[in-house]
């Protein structure tokens, strides 16, 4: 389960100081699907960064299954990152110069998972995305579904707790979107925790819970049933 | 783990094929460069020091309270100082090698003159027969491995008699050793030694103190420090000195700092090969050898610099790879360890391609630079070790800097598509600077070259060595120089393409013999010291050489005397000698037993290279000195049908000599020789650095502009036009490049103002020369970035402000 309470993030330059987060608190119970929405720059990704550790808040707690993690170093939150989070981007972010294979590779490689059960796992994992028979290809020669597919099969294939998805739909056509959204549903009725960015009214749809941001704020939280 | 690193630092570079190659060829380049420099510093900077204990051997020589010093020592001297000096663990004299004909097959060798304690003082080791008496007698011979091998073949040489032709030496030898080949860094090069004793000269001047014509070294006792021994042997000086020291103080010279007119000093054998002009000269600047290091410093410098600017522009292509590995959970530390390994694997091939270069080079280096340098000294432990540290050093450094920058990338600001590259606009600017610092410094230095080499050249001589041959006559036994002479002048008299034919002792220029002689001579005239070249000549010297008399006459046949006691003098000379109308004066040098009337007067001219000041001259004829040139003026058309004719004319004369016939300004030309090769190396320094700089500029003009696409962007949509994106982008570049050059040019005035001191006869260092130097690095620097910034300027900025 996470926390955050009150968490604030400002951005300053030389002259001017922009608040991203503005006070938000938020709860995300194991297994829920959290849809975050809200106009651009309302701080949605700011807010998904902090969640997915790869940033840190400038006040406030966050609660990371149990660990307080606001204050931690890079070094501190980079290793509790490694395993418990996979991250789904917008533009896919797989690596150009490795296959499919070994772009979903690379978190166990991280992790220094044992060579057969890496092997076992990539399988597994590719399987599951219906991406294996693309297995030694390199994403410049697959089509957008097939590399968000791909970027999945990474983000789950070291059994995270908790997926970031950040509109993962977004460079997608509609069939294709629906595809990954179905896989990110799947995922979470098998019980990971999954919090999603999005634009899409229609992806959010997918979700327990939907959050509203705007200016740094929780405005409003629908839940769905 | 590190395979995946491998892996993805291979596809990376294959991907980027071009900035690879740009990569791996610079660094390759640079490393082969570096290596073939260092090494030839290296090899200039062992000279010498094979010997055991190098630092107690030493060259004596004798400096006089007027500053004048020389090596140059008597006979008796070596006997003398064995006999009283307590400080010499063992003395001997060693004298030119001399190339003489040997053997059955009539072998050129170069044989020199030394007493037995060589192998005392010296480490040539013996690989057969005993150091202790193998010089003992005057008819023993040792020589070399090599000479052995070409002589005997197989055979054991101890024992086997040996003669030697040539003018000096129609002697019988035994061989007593046979001596291991003498190392490339030795300042002495030989093929066999035998005792000085032998020299037909020995017998008339052995007591001689006035008459000199070898050297002396001395190995010191154990602890005896030189200053010691210098100072022990004043009372040894003032002994043998007597009657010159006498001589000084009469002329009211005055003494030397520590009261002496005439001292016997010791020069570390180590400093010989550096010794350009202050002892014997004849030595390798020691400017020379630093500035070759500097060199390869600087290439590997301006290298690694390339490689961190190439690198740093690349690492914003490669931002989103860092991020993505760091959401996925790598470290900071895995990061530089990654990229780290990809610099090592670059610098790797690198190193593989220079290291592969260098030895590929290595023939045709040694060819263009006349260098030694052996394929053993290449994988010399010591070298191969220098180069694995500099290796680990370059790749630490250059590899480690961009590593650590792109590991320090924050995976939030990369995976938001943010990353703006490095900031580190000072180090870059420094770099840059540092770069064309480099370039400019050698584009000053090569000019300056270039201009003190074509002074050199084209500074008259005082002689017309236009159309001159000039044949050694050094030969076999019963054809003398003078026979020789005499014979060429018979058989060419009618010929209509010889102008003129003369003779003389010391050789114009470095001819293909390869070899030089020098005689002085100096005595007191009406209480004036007086020193000059005492260079023996034969008739038509002066037309041969186009010289013209200023008073008196020249040398003539029909004058009996003339090939007596008759001698030319040059202006200087008569100045010396404190004459307004010196013919008909008569002088006598002290070693001379006869007198000399002076004849005639000519004006100056330089009989060795410009490095020294031109001394007076006295010409003369003296039989009992050796003509050893013949020189053959022709006319202009005939000088190929000449060399032909002189060939096969000498063919007739002497057929087991060898015919070394050359022209008198190739030989001339000779003299600057390692200047040329100076040159040569800066030329190719200074096109390399200016290459490897641009190259690095390119890189770094590409980075600043792809950063700046979305400000070109939007200065264009405001009406800005091409030119003035151009000046823009440019400018900042040009900035750099100009203070590079304020930077280069005094330390380049200060560099080559040191080298100049080489020369007696010298270029000013004028100051559009840097000038000339700054608008050069400028234009090409302006020219590599103009490409990028036209590119850039001429972009559709609907294009640059979309990709935002």
């Amino acid at each position: 389960m996470i926390q955050t309470i009150n968490l604030q993030k400002l951005f300053a330059t030389e002259e001017v100081e922009t608040t991203a987060l503005n006070g938000i608190s938020m709860d995300v119970k194991d297994g829920e699907f959290v849809a975050i929405m809200g106009p651009s720059g309302c701080g949605k990704s700011t807010l998904l960064n902090i969640l997915g550790l790869l940033d840190n808040p400038t006040d406030g707690e966050y609660n990371f299954y149990g660990t307080a993690v606001a204050r931690m170093t890079e070094r501190q939150r980079a290793q509790l990152r490694k395993g418990s989070i996979g991250f789904v981007f917008q533009s896919f972010n797989l690596i150009d110069e490795l296959t499919v294979y070994e772009n979903v590779e690379l978190p166990l490689l991280y992790l220094k998972t044992p060579a057969d059960e890496r092997k076992q796992r990539v399988e597994a994992a590719l399987e599951r995305m219906a991406i294996m028979h693309r297995r030694n290809h390199f994403p410049q020669q697959l089509s957008g579904g097939q590399q968000q597919r791909t970027a999945i099969a990474r983000a789950v294939v070291a059994k995270p707790k908790l997926i970031l998805a950040d509109e993962p739909t977004g460079n997608l056509d509609s069939k294709n979107g629906e595809e990954v959204m179905k896989l990110l549903g799947e995922l979470n009725d098998e019980g990971t925790t999954i919090i999603m960015v999005t634009h899409s009214p229609y992806d959010a749809g997918f979700a327990h819970r939907i959050v509203n941001l705007f200016d740094g704020k929780v405005v409003t939280e629908n839940f769905h049933v | 783990m590190i395979r995946n690193y491998l892996k993805i630092a291979f596809r990376t570079l294959w991907k980027h094929k071009t900035h690879t190659g740009i990569n791996v060829v610079g660094l390759a380049v640079a490393f082969a460069t570096a290596t073939l420099l260092f090494l030839t510093s290296w090899f200039e900077w062992s000279y010498d020091r094979f010997h055991t204990d190098v630092d107690r051997i030493y060259r004596v020589y004798l400096q006089e309270s007027t500053g004048d010093v020389t090596s140059i020592m008597p006979y008796p001297l070596s006997p003398a100082l064995q006999a009283e000096m307590a400080d010499a663990e063992s003395v001997t004299r060693m004298m030119w090698s001399q190339t003489e004909f040997v053997g059955e097959k009539h072998v050129a060798k170069d044989i020199r003159f030394a007493d037995p304690g060589v192998f005392r003082t010296f480490t040539f080791p013996l690989l057969a027969g005993d150091p202790n008496t193998a010089l003992k007698d005057l008819s023993s011979i040792v020589i070399t491995e090599d000479m052995a091998r070409d002589l005997f073949g197989d055979q054991n040489p101890i024992g086997k008699p040996l003669r030697t032709d040539g003018l000096n030496m129609g002697r019988d030898f035994i061989v007593t050793g046979v001596l291991a080949n003498i190392p490339t860094n030795s300042t002495f090069r030989f093929d066999a030694l035998v005792r000085p004793e032998t020299r037909v000269d020995y017998q008339a001047n052995k007591a001689e103190w006035g008459n000199r014509n070898h050297e002396v070294f001395v190995r010191l006792k154990p602890g005896v420090d030189a200053q010691t021994a210098e100072k022990r042997l004043r009372s040894f000086t003032k002994k043998y000195w007597q009657s010159e020291i006498a001589e000084a103080k009469q002329r009211g010279q005055k003494p030397d700092a520590q009261g002496e007119y005439i001292s016997l000093r010791l020069q570390p054998l180590t400093d010989i090969r550096f010794d350009t002009k202050g002892v014997m000269g004849g030595g390798v600047s020691r400017t020379y050898v630093y500035a070759l290091a500097l060199i390869g410093l600087f290439i590997l410098l301006i290298a690694g610099i390339n490689y961190v600017n190439l690198s740093l522009a690349r690492s914003v292509t490669r931002a989103r790879e860092v991020g993505v590995r760091k959401s996925l959970g790598a470290q900071s530390g895995q990061l530089l360890g990654q990229f780290w390994a990809e610099s090592l694997v670059i610098c790797l091939i690198a190193l593989l391609a220079g290291v592969g270069l260098a030895v590929g080079l290595r023939p045709y280096y040694n060819q263009l630079f006349g260098t030694r340098l052996s394929f053993d000294l290449l994988t010399h432990p010591i070298t191969v070790g220098c180069i694995l540290v500099a290796f680990l050093f370059i790749t630490l450094l250059t590899g480690g800097y961009p590593a650590w920058i792109m590991a320090r990338f924050e995976a939030v600001t990369v995976l938001k598509g943010k990353v703006k590259g490095p900031k580190s606009g000072g180090l870059r600017s420094i770099l840059i600077v540092a770069q064309f610092a480099l370039a400019s410094l050698l584009i000053i230095c090569t000019l300056l070259i270039g201009q003190q080499l074509r002074y050199l050249r084209e500074r008259p001589l005082g002689f017309s060595e236009e159309q001159v041959i000039s044949l050694p006559l050094r030969n076999r036994d019963n054809l003398t120089g003078a026979r020789a002479l005499q014979q060429l002048r018979d058989r060419l008299r009618n010929n209509p393409d010889v102008v003129s034919i003369s003779g003389t002792a010391t050789n114009l220029g470095s001819g293909l013999d390869g070899s030089t002689s020098r005689s002085m001579s100096g005595w007191t005239y009406k209480n004036r010291e007086v020193e000059t070249d005492w260079l023996r000549v034969d008739f038509d010297y002066l037309k041969t050489l186009g010289m013209s008399l200023k008073a008196g006459r020249d040398f003539n046949p029909a004058f009996s005397t003339d090939t007596v006691s008759a001698v030319i003098i040059t202006q200087s000379m008569a100045k010396q000698l404190g004459e307004k109308d010196p013919v008909g004066v008569v002088i006598q040098p002290d070693t001379a037993d006869r007198k000399y009337e002076i004849i005639g007067v000519i004006p100056d001219f330089n009989l060795f290279s410009l490095h020294q000041k031109a001394k007076p001259i006295t010409l003369h004829l003296d039989s009992r000195n050796e003509v050893s040139y013949a020189l053959i003026r022709t006319t202009p058309q005939g000088m190929v049908r000449t060399m032909d004719a002189l060939k096969s004319l000498w063919k007739e004369m002497a057929p087991s000599a060898p015919f070394q016939a050359s022209f008198v300004n190739e030989n001339t030309n000779r003299w600057y020789d390692k200047e040329e090769r100076f040159s040569t190396i800066f030329r190719i320094a200074a096109g390399l650095t200016i290459l490897l700089s641009c190259m690095g500029l390119f890189a770094v003009a590409l980075l600043t502009i792809e950063q700046r696409t979305k400000e070109i962007g939007v200065r264009k949509v405001l009406g800005a036009s091409v030119t003035s994106i151009v000046a823009l982008l440019s400018k900042d570049f040009l900035k750099l490049v100009v203070i590079a050059i304020v930077i280069a040019s005094p330390l380049a005035w200060y560099a080559m103002n040191q080298w100049l001191q080489d020369f007696a006869y010298k270029i000013d260092i004028e100051w559009w020369v840097f000038g000339l130097a700054g608008l050069l690095a400028v234009g090409i620097a302006l020219l590599t970035v103009s490409v990028q910034s036209i590119k850039a300027a001429l972009m559709n900025p609907v294009r640059s402000l979309r990709s935002d």
